[in-house]
């Protein structure tokens, strides 16, 4: 693990600033990653709401920096505020739901928000969105995507060892036992709500998070660039990686940014490669790349993991 | 003998070092043969279908020059990054261009909603842009150095349709537009232009941007009774109101912009002729896709891509021989410094535009002339010229 | 008037989300998984039709007849990529993998037709000028389209309830062990339910496509109307996906008519999300069996 964090933290000495960009995206992804695999893979909650609290946690982040002149510093935890309290505003009616209906309301809810984005044109600046000025970081002798993607990579740990330990903790067991079956759970007076709460509320605050740093490693903000594909490409991160494994978030989302930009050189065709390669990765890691290591390297253990489910 | 050799050794190394000298000076995107220059756009994506025919536009204007023997004996290369209209996959291909590639110039790109943030990049960067098809007046008001655009402003094609409808006496003026980022960099010049001719419009109506079914603006409108329709929107919502109209019975001038010049394929769409016989349009190209004056690009763009032929393709041959030009005329030592100086006051004639391309370097929105099109005979032709102002 | 109208184009574009909601349960019930590609099969339907109508100057009919053949044989070639590979995978695998899926059939879209342009118009079957019915104006297509998804879902009916092939797809659907132990070749059943689902996408793309537009990235949207109107008809009830369909269709009309054209979209899962709210198991879903 260390040995990735040098990697990361080299790339802006030894390669070129897209380079840093790409590396910076992956960790804003790997931290959505983590935070959709908390409601989703451990808590089991078929939540299709993160790219849009995504999105909330960007404009928010965005706004506050553009239109009210706070600095950088604040409008990030700023915007992961705002995000979170929406993410647990949407959970509370999402709590009678199960299942493809959750997905479904989560859906409806999504398509709203960027719905809103682009037509309360007085907040948000519409469909054509806005700019923002680069991230000043002095007096630190960094520029500003170099200085961004260390913060990135801060956070990014700090988000990691968070989830880690509170998955390790009563609250992530309490996750499992919803996930595996909510009565059982109740039986054994789990307070489902409290708990639904926490992984909403979890997974809320990492993706208002990741929008801040989105917006300070785009610099621009775009209602298109929240719909519904940015969930999908969120599930497909964390079902990659490996269900209901940290580990596996972290690597699903680094792999599929990888993916997505060592494509460009086929131009037109990075579709066609894109989904090819994904299918391969899928063929052959059917549980996830976590998964078959955890058949391949003896001694992976990862608490809660989700278990094989057999039909 | 020894005083020769000594000026010798002292020649080589004089030789060596201006040598050096002069290719370290060589612009960046610029060898002894080669020019590379860049673009960023739509290759996939929902956009891609208006992209990547101006880039094929662009490439096939190149592949001539380099056929013809390249610009003072260097062959242009084209490179091409997908950013799908989005910022963040926007940034990630400009800095690839910028940063990897490393070409002389950017000719294309435009899509506003990357392009926003893609431009400081660029800027910052001190790269040359040609922007062949802005969505946004932002990108090339107020003038930057290293911004030019070939393409009409927003603001232009939307005077001119306000004109031709008060040239043709409308005074009950609808407007009808798809609240995207196209849409919106049009309203507000529209409405700007509305106001300053002292006309206020009897109805402005959103609709959505893919609608299946326009029939409720249709009957709204018909109860305002209007007798010039400006339709700031793509074919997939102009098609639908064009027929929805006729079916409830409205049919007034409909002035449409440059993405509605294909009227023959709308009334193709539309079910009939009938539905698109008050259609007119004010584009930015000259001349209809099968005006004799294009045939020659027609033929090469299919031949070469199996595209079929439109006005995207024109706008990227506009740009790809203005680009040409300003090249050829910045001579063998090629800087940016050079093709800036060029552009800031170049005036050229392309095939694709009615009027000429005319840069000043006050003003860096080089295209201004636009044709209007109606459908005669079954065939889009050009019925006339304008050059709006403002 | 107006509500006329409503209604009319409501009925229309709810027939629409009907057919290919049908597509898209007959794969979950019998196959337990929800087919992200499913959008694209019905793009690529419409394409066909468009090359062999338009480009290729095929009366209707047989351009019909081939296009529902040939979405019929992508869903096979789906089942044996993606499908048959991952048949004891977890469900999540299913999802990138059609996921990934779509993603390939838009690209190779793209590059098939991309250079038609970005907007591809596709005549209607029908004489195109309207006619009367009632008060209002209404096209022949719209009627094609009403009548041909009326059609459709009769034969569909008819097919699981007499043939052999529907009868053993619906004892796939009601236990694959149980089917396998009485010796239906469970693959074979498989394989059938991709081909039948992609064909009704087909279908469908081939009737909507002169009232609709088609371009490659139509897919994703249409799926997730498909998929809400599914739900919302309760889960893997095929019945119920007809009227969700309808419900769909007619709230965005509703939404479009008497709110604006552009709240239609996000008009129509509002009306969705307080459905659920009311009503967790959707319309006509049964109450969930016990899940302990």
């Amino acid at each position: 693990m260390y040995s990735g964090l040098a990697l990361v933290a080299a790339v802006p000495l030894v390669l070129s600033p897209y380079y840093v960009y790409v590396a910076n995206l992956a960790l804003v992804y790997v931290i959505l990653a983590v935070g959709l695999n908390i409601v989703l893979g451990y808590t089991g909650q078929l939540a299709f709401s993160n790219g849009a609290i995504f999105g909330i946690g960007a404009y928010a982040t965005g706004l506050l920096r553009l239109d009210l002149g706070i600095p950088y510093g604040l409008a990030l935890p700023a915007g992961a505020v705002v995000a979170t309290i929406a993410g647990v505003l949407m959970a509370l009616p999402a709590m009678r739901l199960r299942g493809l209906y959750l997905a479904l309301a989560t859906i409806a809810f999504a398509q709203f928000t960027v719905w809103v984005f682009v037509h309360w044109d007085g907040l948000t600046h519409g469909t054509s969105g806005f700019v923002l000025k680069p991230v000043d970081f002095s007096p630190l002798p960094v520029t500003p995507p170099t200085g961004l993607l260390y913060l990135s990579l801060i956070i990014t740990v700090a988000c990691v060892a968070l989830a880690s330990n509170m998955l390790r903790s009563p609250i992530g067991r309490a996750f499992v036992a919803i996930r595996e079956s909510e009565h059982a759970a109740a039986a054994l007076s789990v307070n489902l709500t409290r708990y639904k709460v926490y992984a909403y509320g979890a997974s809320a605050l990492y993706a208002g998070i990741a929008g801040g740093l989105f917006v300070g490693a785009v610099g621009a903000v775009v209602p298109d660039q929240f719909g519904l594909f940015q969930i999908v490409l969120q599930f497909c991160m964390v079902f990659v990686g490996g269900i209901g494994s940290l580990w596996g978030s972290v690597l699903g989302a680094v792999l599929i940014i990888g993916i997505q930009e060592g494509m460009r050189d086929l131009k037109q065709f990075q579709e066609i490669g894109f989904g090819a390669l994904l299918l391969a990765v899928i063929l052959f890691f059917p549980s996830g790349i976590v998964g078959w290591l955890k058949t391949r390297v003896a001694g992976w253990s990862e608490p809660l993991r989700h278990g094989d489910r057999e039909d | 003998m020894e005083q020769l050799k000594r000026i010798l050794r002292a020649s080589v190394v004089l030789a060596a070092a201006l040598g050096i000298a002069a290719s370290a000076q060589a612009e960046e995107g610029v060898t002894d043969t080669t020019i590379k220059i860049g673009t960023m756009g739509a290759l996939t994506g929902p956009l891609a279908g208006i992209i990547v025919p101006q880039f094929n536009g662009i490439e096939i204007v190149f592949e001539e020059a380099n056929a013809a023997g390249g610009i003072h004996g260097r062959k242009i290369v084209f490179v091409r990054e997908d950013d799908e209209c989005l910022p963040s996959k926007g940034v990630g291909a400009v800095k690839k261009l910028l940063y990897e590639a490393r070409p002389f110039m950017i000719v294309g790109g435009g899509c506003s909603n990357a392009a926003i943030a893609q431009k400081p990049e660029i800027v910052a960067a001190k790269v040359p842009w040609v922007v062949t098809a802005a969505t946004a007046d932002a990108l090339s008001e107020p003038v930057d150095p290293y911004v030019y655009t070939t393409m009409s402003a927003a603001w232009t094609e939307v005077y001119g349709m306000l004109q031709l409808a008060l040239d043709e006496k409308k005074s009950r003026i609808a407007v009808v537009w798809q609240p995207d980022a196209w849409g919106k960099a049009r309203i507000e010049p529209l409405k700007e232009a509305l106001k300053k001719k002292g006309v206020t419009a009897i109805a402005i109506e959103e609709v959505a941007v893919e609608p299946t079914d326009l029939t409720p603006t249709a009957l709204k409108l018909k109860a305002l009774n209007p007798d010039a329709v400006l339709m700031l929107l793509y074919p997939k919502a102009a098609v639908p109101f064009l027929r929805d109209s006729m079916k409830v019975g409205l049919q007034p001038l409909a002035i449409g912009g440059s993405p509605l010049v294909e009227i023959d394929q709308m009334a193709k769409g539309a079910g009939s002729v009938e539905a698109v016989k008050n259609v007119r349009v004010i584009a930015a190209a000259g001349f209809g896709v099968d005006d004799p004056q294009v045939a020659k690009w027609k033929e090469k763009i299919e031949k070469r891509f199996g595209d079929r032929f439109n006005l995207y393709h024109m706008f990227g041959i506009a740009g790809g021989q203005f680009v040409v030009e300003a090249l050829k005329r910045a001579g063998r030592d090629l800087t940016r410094e050079r093709i800036l100086a060029v552009m800031s006051t170049m005036q050229m004639s392309s095939d694709a535009y009615a009027g000429p391309l005319k840069c000043t370097p006050a003003d860096h929105q080089c295209h201004k002339t636009l044709g209007i099109f109606a459908l005669k005979d079954g065939r889009v032709s050009g019925v006339g010229s304008t050059t709006p102002t403002r | 008037m107006l509500l006329a109208y409503v209604i009319a184009t409501g009925i229309t574009t709810g027939a629409l989300y009907a057919l290919v909601a049908v597509g898209l349960v007959i794969c979950y019930r019998t196959t337990g998984h929800i087919n992200f590609s499913h959008g694209e099969l019905f793009m690529v339907g419409g394409f066909l039709a468009f090359t062999l109508h338009v480009l290729l100057g095929v009366p209707y009919v047989p351009s019909l007849v081939l296009a529902v053949l040939g979405g019929g044989l992508l869903g096979l070639l789906s089942d044996r990529l993606v499908y048959r590979p991952l048949i004891s995978a977890p469900a999540t695998a299913m999802v990138v993998a059609t996921v990934a899926l779509s993603f390939v059939l838009r690209g190779v879209a793209r590059y098939l037709w991309g250079g038609q342009g970005e907007y591809v118009p596709f005549p209607p079957i029908a004489d195109p000028s309207a006619v009367m019915i009632g008060p209002i104006a209404v096209f022949p297509q719209q009627l094609v389209v009403v009548a041909s998804t009326v059609l459709c879902m009769a034969l569909v009916t008819l097919f699981f309830r007499l043939t052999r092939t529907g009868k053993t797809m619906k004892a796939v659907a009601e236990s694959p062990r149980a089917a396998y132990l009485v010796g239906i070749r469970v693959e074979r059943v498989y394989a059938m339910t991709w081909s039948l689902s992609a064909a009704l996408a087909a279908v469908s793309a081939v009737f909507m496509a002169p009232l609709t537009q088609l371009t490659p990235d139509i897919g994703f949207g249409l799926l997730l109307k498909a998929f809400a109107a599914t739900i919302l008809g309760g889960l893997g009830n095929m019945p119920g996906a007809v009227v969700g369909g309808f419900v769909v269709g007619i709230a965005e009309a509703f939404a479009a008519g008497y709110i604006s054209s552009s709240v239609q979209e996000v008009m129509a899962f509002i009306i969705i999300m307080l459905v659920l709210v009311l009503r967790p198991t959707g319309l006509f879903g049964v109450k969930a069996a016990r899940e302990v």
